[in-house]
């Protein structure tokens, strides 16, 4: 009995602590072949590179955890990105052009929430925030083009808005992003019924929750955190573009997924996501100090992400069996 | 005339943990239409589903005209001239008329194209013959209830059906639209087609039928021809068990009206409905499926839009839009699908209790779950309750359908809930976890809790409540006090 006790725990811990072990391994190789790996330049700059698609995965892990999807956040990032960016560079109104880059996010976030919320709060019909918020990125991508005219702004001066992308500023609202939305989605009722609604949608709405209420503030936060990430990432690259949030949504995406949070809704969160981006941050980090090609590079990436959600299915089922037995 | 067009002998047919037909023997004669009466769930539909093929007895033997036969699926029925028209008709929505005629062995042309030409021809004459016009090309999306009828029929006739049953067919019917039913039906009836027809309805019976059969608990009660007998009769012969006395007793103080429904009406579904619920009291809901008793349920717990009428809570008038303001005004519901609606399986036991109402467990303004509290809370109602779980932690999937029950009741307790709609909230559970909640029950309304108790099962309604209202298709039938209680009597109004 002692013997397979103790062979079940060694599978569990395995399978529970899969993503950190792994991460570790990578660490160990990098650092034993690479010299600048293990250094705190590195490791400041890892953080620097994820925190903005850090910041769009952790705003986008409500709405996941809710059992819905907001492929929109990329052209989120963008637009508010050319809308600060513009208002810095031609009318010197950095503050006012990162207000307005943040309540561009919130509103198009509250504008996904209304429609989903309305079309899904009575019998469910979740799959579809996903093709509503994939139509809502290619109207804001257009939207994005004809704002900025598909111009590339460059910014030169110093200014209130470039503080947000300089050495640990990127960093520090990574954590403050974090540490608000640990807060939020742990401590709070609104937090909690997230949950409950990921779990069932329908008996969430006959314990009364107010599920179309809640809806709309998932996506409007996944908004917002998203407008953050543009603020921070054309700070850091000191430049904004129409294209600039490209792709970003599945990268935030797939850093929450692999970080544990199930797309099927009621579990997850905040700090397994936080796990997430940084493994994804490290492995790209890792790759490219391997002096690994582009393509084989992004194959690996591929691999690394099917693998991460095949760990946490088993993970799971195999809690589920133990649940059973005990 | 009289000659045997169907004989089911012996037939025995059982789920996990119920028999839902025991030894049934029935007979139907050819070009008779036979109805078939019982309550919900005793087994008429089983009955059927197992002369169509959808299910394979254990035991016994079918007849058609004195052969004895095998039906293993539904293509074996049709062949051989069984067609099954069920409650909810079983046309594929997006296809035409003439599609669904056709489906599965389309004509072909001799280029292997399909022959929509012969199809629309076969389809017109078949309606033609029946008196009803029904275009063949008309996309079954866009028909009446009573046209998508008229196509499952005509479909069976063109299979040359001989034996056609309709389970329900009037149910979304208007009365117009039954009268013209009724008259295919005796036109069917010339032609020497057999028909088995399953009803609620007494007054429909007597109108088209020529032989009636009644089922109760899965066996057949009595067969006989429908002229000399009343329908207080087949009511008694419905119901027929002794009311068991095995409910507990309780002791409870009637008080003044808590709430107060006055001509409650929503959409198509419930119309002028008038009740009063009293403190301390228990006020059964009788009526069979699509009485309208669970959207009255919801209308008053905010989740149906009133479409008319005032509801009263303690003598003041509320307007209750939502299930959240349902709750703020200390009314509960325990929906009648435990799964889908009452609880949250993956979540846990502790989560599923304290859902409704978060807001007591939070320090300061909703900033704060009191993880401790919550915790307390939930090792109380297992405890109170007796809810049997391993932790507080498992996931609620892992109980039995008894136990999570009780979370949905402990759900409504912590919600501070003063007038609970408890509807169904025995399904599906075992005999003893049903008189756990029947104590339950007793206790809170002896606390001063009132209780709106929907349920299928008259004994148990007959047994928990202090009053009974009926329904009828939306409408409030009557109103039975404790003393005039009477399966008959609840049956009659509730058929009417």
């Amino acid at each position: 009995m002692t013997e397979k006790g103790k062979k079940l725990d060694i599978v569990q811990v395995l399978l529970n602590y899969g993503l950190i072990i792994a991460l570790c391994i990578i660490i160990v190789i990098v650092s034993i072949s690479t010299e600048n790996f293990l250094t705190v330049r590195n490791i400041i700059n890892i953080l620097r590179q994820v925190a903005p698609t850090g910041i769009m995965a952790l705003g986008v892990v409500a709405v996941i955890v809710a059992g819905h999807m907001d492929l929109s956040i990329s052209s989120t990032v963008t637009m508010s990105g050319v809308v600060c960016v513009s208002y810095v560079k031609y009318l010197q109104a950095d503050v006012k052009g990162i207000c307005l880059a943040l309540l561009t996010g919130a509103g198009i976030g509250l504008l996904n929430g209304a429609i989903i919320a309305n079309i899904t709060s009575k019998k469910g019909r979740k799959g579809e925030s996903f093709i509503i918020t994939y139509g809502m990125q290619a109207a804001i991508a257009a939207a994005a083009l004809l704002y900025t005219n598909g111009i590339y702004m460059n910014l030169q001066e110093k200014s209130l808005h470039s503080f947000f992308g300089k050495g640990y500023v990127p960093i520090i609202i990574f954590v403050l992003t974090t540490v608000i939305l640990e807060y939020v989605m742990k401590c709070t009722p609104f937090g909690q019924s997230i949950y409950y609604i990921g779990s069932n949608e329908a008996a969430a709405r006959m314990s009364g929750i107010n599920v179309k209420r809640n809806t709309m503030i998932i996506f409007t936060i996944s908004g917002f955190f998203a407008a953050v990430a543009g603020v921070v990432l054309t700070s850091r690259v000191g430049a904004a573009s129409s294209t600039s949030g490209n792709g970003l949504e599945l990268d935030a995406i797939a850093a929450v997924v692999v970080g544990g949070t199930a797309l099927s809704g009621g579990k997850g969160g905040v700090m397994k996501t936080v796990l997430g981006v940084i493994v994804m941050g490290v492995l790209s980090n890792a790759l490219r100090l391997l002096n690994i090609d582009t393509y084989p590079q992004m194959m690996i990436r591929g691999v690394i992400i099917i693998l991460a959600v095949l760990l946490d299915v088993f993970a799971t089922q195999f809690k589920a069996k133990g649940g059973a037995k005990a | 005339m009289s000659e045997i067009a169907l004989e089911m002998r012996n037939i025995t047919k059982t789920f996990p943990g119920v028999k839902a037909l025991n030894q049934v023997c029935f007979q139907v004669k050819k070009g008779e239409v036979h109805a078939i009466v019982g309550e919900n769930g005793a087994g008429k539909s089983t009955l059927m589903k197992v002369l169509n093929g959808v299910y394979q007895a254990d035991s016994g033997q079918i007849f058609l005209e004195g052969k004895e036969v095998k039906i293993e699926n539904i293509n074996k029925a049709q062949e051989l001239g069984i067609s099954l028209i069920f409650q909810e008709t079983n046309l594929i929505p997006q296809l035409s008329v003439a599609e669904n005629f056709f489906l599965g062995k389309l004509p072909k042309t001799k280029v292997g194209l399909v022959n929509w030409k012969y199809m629309e021809e076969q389809v017109t004459s078949i309606f033609s013959q029946l008196n009803y016009k029904i275009k063949p090309k008309e996309v079954v999306v866009n028909l009446s209830a009573a046209d998508k009828q008229m196509v499952e029929i005509a479909r069976a006739i063109s299979r040359n059906a001989k034996i056609i049953i309709m389970d329900e067919p009037t149910s979304s019917l208007t009365d117009v639209e039954v009268e013209n039913l009724f008259s295919i039906i005796n036109d069917l009836k010339k032609k020497g087609t057999t028909i088995i027809f399953i009803s609620h309805k007494m007054e429909e019976i007597f109108t088209i039928a020529d032989t009636v059969s009644i089922q109760r608990d899965g066996e057949m009660i009595h067969t006989a021809p429908i002229t000399g007998l009343t329908s207080d009769q087949i009511v008694e012969w419905m119901v027929g068990r002794s009311v068991d006395t095995e409910f507990p007793a309780r002791e409870s103080k009637i008080g003044e009206v808590v709430l107060e429904a006055k001509k409650v009406c929503r959409k198509n579904l419930i119309y002028d409905v008038d009740f009063s619920l009293h403190k301390g009291e228990v006020l059964g809901f009788a009526g069979l499926v699509g009485a309208g008793r669970t959207e009255l349920a919801e209308t008053i717990f905010g989740e149906g839009k009133l479409s008319g009428g005032e509801i009263y809570l303690h003598g003041k008038k509320v307007s209750i839009k939502n299930t959240t303001q349902a709750i703020r005004h200390s009314i509960g519901m325990l929906t009648e699908e435990r799964k889908e609606t009452g609880l949250a399986l993956d979540a846990s036991v502790k989560s599923n209790i304290v859902i409704a109402k978060l807001s007591k467990l939070c320090f300061g303004k909703n900033l704060f779950i009191n993880r401790k509290a919550e915790k307390e809370v939930a090792d109380q109602y297992v405890k109170e309750l007796k809810i049997k779980t391993p932790s507080i932690n498992q996931t609620a999937y892992n109980l039995s359908g008894g136990n999570q029950q009780k979370i949905v009741i402990a759900k409504w307790l912590f919600s501070d809930a003063d007038i609970l709609i408890f509807d169904e909230p025995t399904r599906g559970i075992d005999v003893g976890a049903k008189h756990e909640i029947y104590n339950i029950m007793n206790d809170l309304v002896s606390k001063g809790k009132s209780i709106i108790f929907i349920s299928s099962e008259l004994p148990e309604l007959m047994g928990m409540s202090d009053r009974i209202i009926v329904m009828h298709e939306g409408h409030k039938k009557g109103e039975l006090l404790r003393e005039e209680f009477s399966s008959e009597g609840i049956m009659k109004l509730a058929v009417s």
